[in-house]
């Protein structure tokens, strides 16, 4: 037999109004994790692209400072390094935006579109490679089945018009949009990609396979990817910059650290995550507080029979301890449905991470020891004599 | 040391007081505020005694009451609880000397959200007992009659079960001394006879002092003393008989004391 266990009785005694509590501590909870997954879905959809691409090593122009910037680089630089040591593949991927027409309201809405040779092993997605035999089709393309609903149905079997040209779906993959992509994302062939963009008309850019987007380099297995990333920083022309995949400096982390520094996403949603903080220390406060004053005279006389401080705060603390966990379940629960149903609205890439679940729990302890903290003063000032000749 | 017989009709218990006040002052506020509360109280109480204070409200009765229970610091002449000189001590000490006291209050005090046992129990933690604690809470329960209800919460009792299970729970741990504060103000005319009856048996059983402040007539002759403050001084210490005559027929009806 051990301690009373006096604060989850407390907590608990009144079903209503416990539920009440957990409902609180789940809402702030709720808001915490939407405004954290909005920004982490923001700047993580931003490279789901680029962390699926095979490569060691990207190529792109100098200019291209991040995805949204369509500036290519001539193609020859791709031949030069691949006669560098331990390049083992060099493939170009050709990216542009045309208007795609919804086949059934017939609006057109901007995409991106993804091309490359096929049998290069440019984006190895089992629903991708399945359907190389098909992409080599003239006027084909996959369609990405994450992209907004906006573009109609994301289906195999589509016929409809990109840049006023018919296509085919002929497969689906899945990815996701992003800043850059529009409503949506096709991979098609270089082959098809010439047939859809080069002569365009007067007005458009005009595209050809003597520049390319972007540019991704295999390396042969033991060849160290920062020395040869400054072999060919000295050793290509300085029109286009050599970049890692991977690491701190690489390609994905360059891409993700620009929507960082340079949108307002960070300090938005910072700002609606620390204000879910608030709200939730206020609600807590408030439950704790009302448990408090409603008991006021029995933590009175605990006092008064002979417990300390000590023992009051502790069972305060206790209450928030509880209600943040108990509290932070539903609202894990609640915050999965939202982030699903986000992924599905938006195409944006919701992750629920371990380390992300941590930082919120992390969060909402703190918040309700705060609140705590606060509503236990109450107690703290309580004094026994009060309770005699009331 | 042999405390002198103060009153007529204190039992022949001559061993040393549980109670001893000693030109005790009080006062409360601070400055030009300063208010005097408690004259010159000298008061010994023995252990078997049932005593019962009564008096106008403002004459002090509560706050003598909350002095002897370690509840407010005693700053000017002395105070001795059990032995124990009150006055000079600090907060911490004052809470070790509470846990010795049971406390009996005008409200019941009770937890909602534990049972009559548990509400017990939290008393015996006190004493660091966690083993027997539930044996112990069930025992007394069922001395003040409320065995069958030990696993009842509050919200399931009647107003004098309830009182019973704040006297179980200011009895439990079996204290020297118990400071009750109007405990039947709350209850009906059956339920509070029961309760003082209760206690009577329990200070008679044990040996326990019992200072009760009330101003419930029906109970007046449950006292072995009747101690009588006005305006913050003692004014009478007399046996419940003597109370009677001086008080009656002006205030009191003599009939309530035969039953």
């Amino acid at each position: 037999m051990r301690r009373t266990p006096l604060a989850l009785l407390n907590l608990t005694h009144d079903r209503k109004k416990f539920l009440t509590s957990m409902a609180g501590v789940a809402f702030a909870v709720l808001l915490m994790f939407l405004f954290t997954g909005f920004k982490n879905a923001l700047y993580d959809s931003q490279t789901q692209l680029l962390s699926r691409l095979n490569g060691d090593v990207v190529i792109i122009n100098r200019l291209k400072e991040n995805m949204f910037v369509p500036r290519a680089f001539a193609r020859r630089r791709l031949y030069q390094a691949q006669a560098f040591d331990g390049v083992e593949g060099a493939y170009a991927i050709y990216i542009s935006d045309a208007r795609w027409k919804n086949p059934d309201t017939r609006k057109t809405r901007p995409v991106r579109v993804i091309a490359y040779n096929p049998s290069d092993p440019v984006l190895p997605m089992p629903e991708v490679l399945a359907r190389q035999q098909d992409l080599r089709l003239p006027n084909t393309a996959l369609i990405d089945e994450r992209s907004r609903a906006e573009v109609g149905p994301r289906e195999t079997g589509v016929i409809t018009e990109l840049a006023d040209r018919e296509i085919r779906v002929v497969g689906t993959f899945s990815l996701g949009t992003d800043f850059a992509s529009g409503n949506g994302n096709l991979i098609m062939s270089d082959q098809n990609f010439l047939r859809f963009f080069a002569n365009r008309g007067p007005e458009e850019e005009e595209r050809s396979f003597a520049t390319a987007d972007i540019g991704l380099l295999e390396l042969a297995p033991g060849t160290e990817v920062d020395r040869l990333v400054s072999a060919l920083r000295d050793g290509l022309p300085q029109d286009v910059l050599v970049l890692p995949m991977n690491g701190p400096e690489g390609f994905i982390a360059r891409e993700r650290t620009y929507w960082e520094e340079n949108t307002n996403i960070g300090f938005v949603f910072s700002l609606l995550t620390t204000m879910g903080f608030v709200v939730g220390i206020i609600l807590v406060y408030q439950i704790l507080y009302t448990d408090v004053a409603d008991h006021w005279s029995e933590y009175a006389t605990l006092k008064a029979i002979g417990y300390d401080n000590a023992y009051l705060f502790g069972v305060v603390i206790q209450e928030a301890v509880i209600l943040s966990v108990l509290g932070f379940i539903p609202g894990l629960l609640i915050s999965n449905l939202f982030y699903n149903l986000g992924a599905a609205v938006t195409g944006l890439l919701f992750q629920m991470t371990l380390q992300r679940v941590v930082n919120i729990y992390i969060m909402t302890f703190i918040m309700c020891l705060i609140s705590g903290a606060i509503a236990v003063r109450k107690v703290q000032r309580t004094d026994p004599a009060e309770v005699f000749g009331l | 040391m042999t405390a002198p017989s103060t009153t007529p009709s204190s039992p022949p218990v001559a061993a040393e007081a549980s109670i001893q006040v000693r030109n005790l002052n009080y006062f409360f506020g601070k400055g030009d505020l300063r208010k005097q509360v408690l004259y010159d109280i000298s008061l010994d109480l023995h252990p078997g005694q049932i005593v019962i204070m009564t008096g106008p409200s403002g004459s002090g009765k509560t706050t003598l009451l909350t002095l002897i229970g370690a509840l407010r610091s005693a700053t000017d002449g002395s105070l001795r609880v059990m032995g124990q000189e009150l006055v000079g001590l600090g907060n911490r000490q004052l809470v070790e000397i509470r846990r010795n006291i049971g406390f009996i209050f005008q409200a019941h005090n009770l937890f909602e959200s534990l049972t009559a046992a548990q509400n017990v129990e939290m008393a015996v933690e006190l004493t660091g007992n966690f083993r027997g604690k539930r044996q112990q809470a069930v025992d007394i329960l069922s001395q003040v009659g409320l065995a069958e209800r030990a696993d009842y919460k509050p919200a399931a009792l009647s107003g004098g079960q309830k009182q019973r299970v704040a006297i179980a729970r200011a009895l439990v741990n079996q204290p020297q001394l118990i400071l009750a504060d109007e405990p039947t103000a709350a209850l009906d005319k059956q339920s509070g006879r029961d309760v003082v009856t209760l206690m009577q048996h329990l200070a008679q059983e044990k040996g326990c002092t019992i200072l009760m402040v009330t101003h419930d007539n029906r109970i007046l002759d449950v006292a072995d003393r009747i101690i009588n403050l006005v305006d913050g001084r003692l004014e009478s210490d007399e046996s419940p008989q003597q109370f009677v005559d001086s008080h009656a027929p002006k205030s009191l009806d003599q009939k309530m004391f035969i039953m």
